[in-house]
């Protein structure tokens, strides 16, 4: 259980030190994050998990570039974060895709500047790998929440990005079309090897896509503990092996699993 | 007492018609049950009371034969359509932008919302004098008069339209290094469309509605003035009440005609589950 990658490994592509976050109120400041280290690695898949209201979103909405924090620095390949990037894409829980745009119209956002050839090939090659060839010219609100969820992730892999910023992105889905995103996202992960943050509060999920699991405390959010899946995938979670690292997260997260 | 008779036998049998049909045509049925009905105690009432003034339906059919026969009638909605055309057209083209800088710009916002509030309130029939004062008798104080009506509306609710984009696509928008005037046309405006729509709709309404008073007011032709004109060139109700039903139908025309906008997928997104 240690918060720095191993020695060998190249150097850190998200490093945050020492980032906290309290916002002002009527009464007193509300802490919501406490002194964060953290430290990721170049194309590492890493969930932070953690209870409602622990501070994992705000961490994301910060290295995002969306939030400052109070204190502490986040730094990417080095430079400190200064406002949202368009190398480093947000993927949300509440559909951040444009209700008054086509599907394609959603997928090209990012390639704004690049030639009509360019547009059309890299859009249509992201479009096929989220499985949508054939709904270019729909519109989101005629998609079902997992495609709509799927359009998000195309745009965001249409501008190949290092790093993508989930948010729970899966939180508003059926649980069934939750697995099939799962799979989908660490396929796609696999494939290109950005660099993942992973917000979620669902323990299975976290065990089924991440490579490490940062477990957050309940408010004031800290670093409760830090778990790695060292395993390929395809992965079958029902084996003692992944019972045994769900039973870790639990008692980390200070949560009984029996009803 | 025939013509009641015939309109209350009619209503009963639509009625009887309609519960037995399907939806489609029920819905069409039914409310023309119920105007045969109201035709039935309107022109019950006009015998019953003996009156010599109130027109009954038939002497309003016939008005409104008269009123096309003489001309009159086109050159009156004409010049009622034209005011509110130019006046809404204007207010649109000043509202929106305006909308769109005082929902977007915080400074903009709290330097000109409060003037927007404080104007807003006041009835743009209020504004009757001085919009004669100004532009005399005529089409430019009608177009004056029309533009103030709609410019509340329709900036009033751009501004609120755009304050209420949500969080996430605005984030979005900046996460892909959407900026200026890209951002305004990409994201704002087509956020804000549904509402903007919505707004232009309630303005339009309004529009009518103000026309009307101010052609009888203070106008020489127009819808309104040809009430007015009617009733003082000796009592003619009948043309009164057949003028009255123009301008209702001319208005539910002009909410259809509106209501088109709302039907483009760009915007639908914008008025389901609501």
């Amino acid at each position: 259980m240690s918060h720095q990658p191993s020695k060998d490994a190249p150097p850190s592509k998200i490093i945050f030190q020492g980032v906290s976050k309290h916002f002002a109120t009527k009464t007193e400041p509300l802490h919501v994050l406490d002194k964060i280290d953290l430290e990721v690695g170049e194309a590492e898949f890493v969930c932070l998990l953690g209870p409602s209201g622990c501070g994992k979103s705000t961490l994301l909405n910060i290295v995002g570039g969306f939030e400052q924090p109070s204190a502490g620095s986040v730094r990417i390949d080095g430079v400190a974060v200064n406002g949202p990037d368009p190398r480093r894409v947000f993927v949300f829980q509440e559909y951040g895709i444009f209700p008054w745009a086509s599907v394609w119209d959603n997928v090209v956002l990012g390639l704004r500047r690049e030639s009509k050839a360019e547009q059309h090939r890299i859009a249509a090659e992201v479009i096929e790998l989220v499985g949508l060839t054939g709904f270019e010219r729909s519109y989101p609100m005629q998609l079902s929440g997992g495609m709509k969820q799927r359009v998000e992730v195309a745009r965001a892999l249409a501008v190949s990005p290092d790093v993508i910023y989930m948010d729970e992105p899966f939180g508003a889905l059926d649980s069934l079309t939750r697995l099939t995103m799962r799979r989908e996202i660490v396929q796609i992960w696999q494939r290109q090897k950005p660099t993942i943050l992973f917000v979620t509060h669902d323990v299975d999920e976290a065990i089924q896509i991440a490579e490490r699991i940062v477990v957050f405390s309940a408010r004031p959010g800290r670093i409760a503990g830090i778990v790695d899946v060292n395993s390929q995938h395809p992965r079958d979670i029902t084996t003692p092996e992944y019972a045994q690292i769900k039973g870790r997260l639990y008692s980390l997260l200070g949560v009984s699993q029996q009803v | 007492m025939l013509f009641p008779i015939l309109a209350f036998a009619g209503a009963i049998a639509l009625w009887l018609i309609a519960i037995r049909t399907g939806r489609g045509l029920r819905s069409t049925l039914l409310p023309l049950a119920v105007s045969l009905a109201m035709l039935g105690f309107w022109d019950l009432g006009c015998v019953l009371s003996g009156t010599e003034i109130f027109p009954t339906p038939l002497d309003t059919a016939l008005a409104f034969g008269e009123l096309i026969e003489s001309d009159r009638l086109l050159g009156d909605i004409a010049a009622s359509l034209f005011r509110v055309t130019w006046g809404f057209v204007l207010a649109v083209a000043v509202g929106i932008p305006l909308g769109l800088v005082i929902g977007w710009s915080t400074r903009g916002f709290e330097a000109l919302n409060p003037i927007v509030q404080g104007l807003r309130p006041i009835s743009p029939i209020a504004w009757i004098p001085i919009a004669i004062l100004w532009f005399g008798i005529g089409d430019g104080a009608g177009v004056f008069l029309i533009f103030l009506s709609t410019f509340f509306p329709v900036t009033v609710g751009t501004t609120a339209a755009v304050r209420n984009i949500s969080r996430v696509h605005r984030r979005s928008a900046l996460n892909f290094g959407v900026k200026g005037l890209d951002m305004f046309r990409r994201v704002v405006l087509p956020a804000a469309m549904p509402q903007i729509i919505t707004s232009l709709r309630i303005a339009l309404g309004v529009a009518w509605l103000v026309i009307v008073a101010a052609e009888m007011v203070g106008m020489d032709s127009g819808l309104g003035y040809l009430i007015n004109d009617a009733r003082n060139a000796g009592s003619r109700y009948d043309l009164v009440v057949a003028t009255m039903i123009v301008i209702g139908l001319i208005g539910i025309v002009l909410d259809l005609l509106i209501r088109r906008l709302e039907r483009f997928e760009e915007v639908r997104w914008g008025y389901e589950d609501r």
